[in-house]
């Protein structure tokens, strides 16, 4: 089986810069490579530079060029580095979905609206954007939470508005910033199988930054970062449908 | 729509944000209203005196006021260029000076009809009746001009008391927003008796109505400067004061360009002081929704998007308040009239052009005034402004 590779990046750096001498490195130099299909786990202790890694993956911040070995970003084959911002916009409205850690919705927009803001934005609306956003919601459970403000909604349910936002345009790369963070280990298994559940049928890519052992045992692979290098991105030890269906027969 | 929305969540400050716009655009269609009705007086004016030069007895100001023997207009019709002198008396038609008014003291106006045989300029068209002829010397007859119409409630075949005498209205003029509309024309001869009756009964006495005036108008002959024949008249009529077109635009209109400039002047600054609480109340929205702000930039919003959802937003603000100030300035402006009209002082006129500028103007300063932070708002960087606290 050779896999395709959808992302793909070399001398990935970022310094950031505090003060005048104070500067930080939170990525020194990363090689990696995510496949088509792949469900991939970003781990290592907090300050290690996931959340950097996962923000230049998703092309939300540009990897440092100014210094060292020039850096190389393409996904689905096509160069990133030298995108402007208007062309990466383009591409992450359409072709990927984001799950943060607390912050996701629009407060003023009821779930279905926050649904349809994705759609809007790659180019579809009016009434097909609402029958995918409500196709959407009723995928992640909230059917009967559509027309709810975020406020209204409790910490696990707008995580699965989020979800269900990330998902409606079917984009071939989820990337998701500790999606179980604040959720319980019974919904964080729920919302792990939910994702699973999309990696396998629909073939789509996941990358999914967590502390959390199970969620990196429930995936494909395990990338493990540590001062801004990755240690380690062997595959998981465990063949994990079995492990994913024991955990939701106890939920 | 979202924008609206979004304008609800600080109700308060959106409301006090809007007052703001809504206090200068009021002061905006109020004071534009007043410079408005004061250019066409001013209009009027000019083009009531273009084209002749107007002759009062010195001392009397425009055309009213103290008498001069009539013929001193035989001595101004054989200066060169000259080609008709119409002699005329006029008064006030009030018995004193009443009212402290800013529009044109009511007048009364006497001249023979067509005298002056259609060189006249000043559009006159009649509401009902008819004009008067050379016919109506020696019978007490008006024509009413427009607002004095209104204000005694007199139409065609009405009777109208001036200084005690009874005079039938055979007709009423259309509005022209100057002089006319304060006029009542009566013919020359009954006009000259009017006069003397509103003198003190010992100078009366001394005096023959028939050869009285109280001013002329000359109409030079075609190719003629009306400037040259004012000269001659200074020259040599030292009783005699000539106002041209040019005299006139540049005592009145000079001032009210000022009086205008001052008034305009007064609104913008109130507007400049809405302005900028519309961009105060824009970069504290952006800043509270930052973090909303980086969501819909990481999921794929295009800055292009944000800066226009907030324009919007922000233009919405400058479109209320303006609506806003355009019906309670055009509350004001309707109820001062109304209330003047009976008193025949008209203060105000509002135009469409006036009311749309107003509203067009304010709607978009409330879009330039959203902009500068829409464009910071749009310029964030989408992982800072979604950890933003
Ligand atoms: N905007 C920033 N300015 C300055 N330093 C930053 C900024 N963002 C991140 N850092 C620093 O970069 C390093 C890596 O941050 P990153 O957010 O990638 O860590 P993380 O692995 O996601 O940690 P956590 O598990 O706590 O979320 C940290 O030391 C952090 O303090
Ligand atoms: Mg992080």
């Amino acid at each position: 089986m050779t896999a395709t590779a959808l992302l793909e990046g070399r001398n990935l750096r970022k310094t950031y810069r505090l003060g005048r001498r104070t500067t930080v490195e939170a990525l020194r130099g990363v090689d990696v490579r995510i496949d088509r299909g792949e469900m991939v786990a970003i781990m290592g202790p907090s300050g290690s530079g996931k959340s950097t890694l996962m923000h230049i993956l998703g092309l939300l911040h540009s990897p440092d060029a100014n210094h060292g070995p020039r850096p190389e970003l393409s996904f689905g084959g096509q160069d990133m580095v030298n995108l402007g911002e208007g062309e990466r916009t383009k591409i992450r409205a359409r072709e990927m979905g984001f799950v943060f850690q607390d912050f996701n919705l629009v407060p003023t927009l009821t779930a279905i609206e926050n649904v349809m803001l994705a759609c809007d934005y790659a180019g579809i609306r009016g009434a097909p954007a609402r029958a995918l956003a409500a196709e959407a919601l009723a995928l992640v459970d909230l059917a009967d939470r559509a027309d709810h403000r975020p406020a209204e909604l409790s910490g696990g349910e707008q995580q699965r508005v989020a979800i269900a936002r990330a998902l409606v345009n079917k984009p071939s790369l989820i990337l998701a910033d500790e999606p179980t963070g604040n959720l319980d280990s019974e919904r964080s298994a729920e919302v792990l199988g939910l994702l699973r559940r999309f990696n396998q049928e629909h073939g789509q890519t996941f990358i999914l930054v967590t502390h959390d052992p199970d969620v990196a045992a429930a995936c494909d692979r395990v990338i493990r970062v540590r001062d801004g290098r990755i240690r380690d991105q062997s595959l998981s030890a465990v063949p994990q449908p079995l492990d994913l269906e024991a955990r939701e027969a106890v939920a | 729509m979202q924008q609206l929305r979004n304008l609800g969540r600080r109700k308060l400050r959106t409301s006090l944000t809007i007052l703001g716009i809504t206090i200068g655009i009021w002061a905006l269609v109020v004071f534009g209203s007043m410079a408005n009705k004061i250019n066409a007086l001013v209009a009027g004016g000019s083009q009531f005196y273009e084209g002749k030069v107007t002759v009062s007895a010195k001392g009397a100001g425009m055309g009213f006021g103290s008498p001069v023997d009539i013929s001193a207009g035989d001595r101004v019709a054989s200066m060169g260029g000259v080609d008709v002198v119409v002699p005329g008396v006029s008064m006030l038609l009030a018995d004193e000076a009443s009212s402290m008014s800013m529009s044109m003291p009511q007048m009364i106006r006497g001249q023979v009809a067509d005298a002056d045989r259609g060189r006249e300029t000043f559009p006159m068209s009649y509401a009902s009746g008819r004009a008067l002829t050379p016919a109506d010397e020696g019978s007490n007859v008006a024509v009413l001009g427009s607002d004095i119409a209104r204000q005694h409630d007199t139409k065609v075949g009405d009777t109208i008391t001036l200084h005690g005498e009874p005079f039938q209205v055979v007709g009423i003029l259309e509005p022209t927003l100057t002089a006319p509309d304060t006029t009542v024309v009566v013919p020359l001869e009954a006009a000259q008796r009017l006069y003397v009756k509103t003198l003190p009964p010992l100078v009366a006495a001394e005096l023959d109505p028939a050869t009285l005036a109280t001013g002329f108008t000359v109409y030079p002959k075609p190719g003629t400067d009306p400037e040259t024949i004012a000269t001659e008249i200074r020259a040599t009529a030292p009783d005699l004061e000539p106002v041209t077109a040019k005299d006139f635009n540049s005592q009145i209109g000079s001032a009210t360009s000022i009086l205008n400039s001052i008034l305009v002047g007064i609104a913008l600054i109130s507007l400049a002081v809405g302005g900028l609480s519309v961009i105060n109340t824009m970069a504290m929205s952006v800043a509270e929704r930052t973090r909303e702000i980086g969501i819909k930039r990481a999921i794929g919003g295009g800055r292009l998007r944000i800066v226009r959802e907030l324009v919007t937003e922000s233009a919405l603000i400058g479109f209320l308040g303006g609506a806003t100030g355009l019906v309670l300035g055009a509350v004001l402006v309707t109820v001062v009239n109304e209330a003047g009209r009976s008193s025949g002082t008209v203060l105000f006129q509002l135009t469409t052009g006036t009311a749309l500028t107003a509203v067009g103007f304010s709607t978009v300063l409330g879009a330039l005034a959203g902009l500068i932070p829409a464009m910071h708002a749009a310029r964030l960087d989408p992982v800072a402004a979604l950890r933003y606290e």
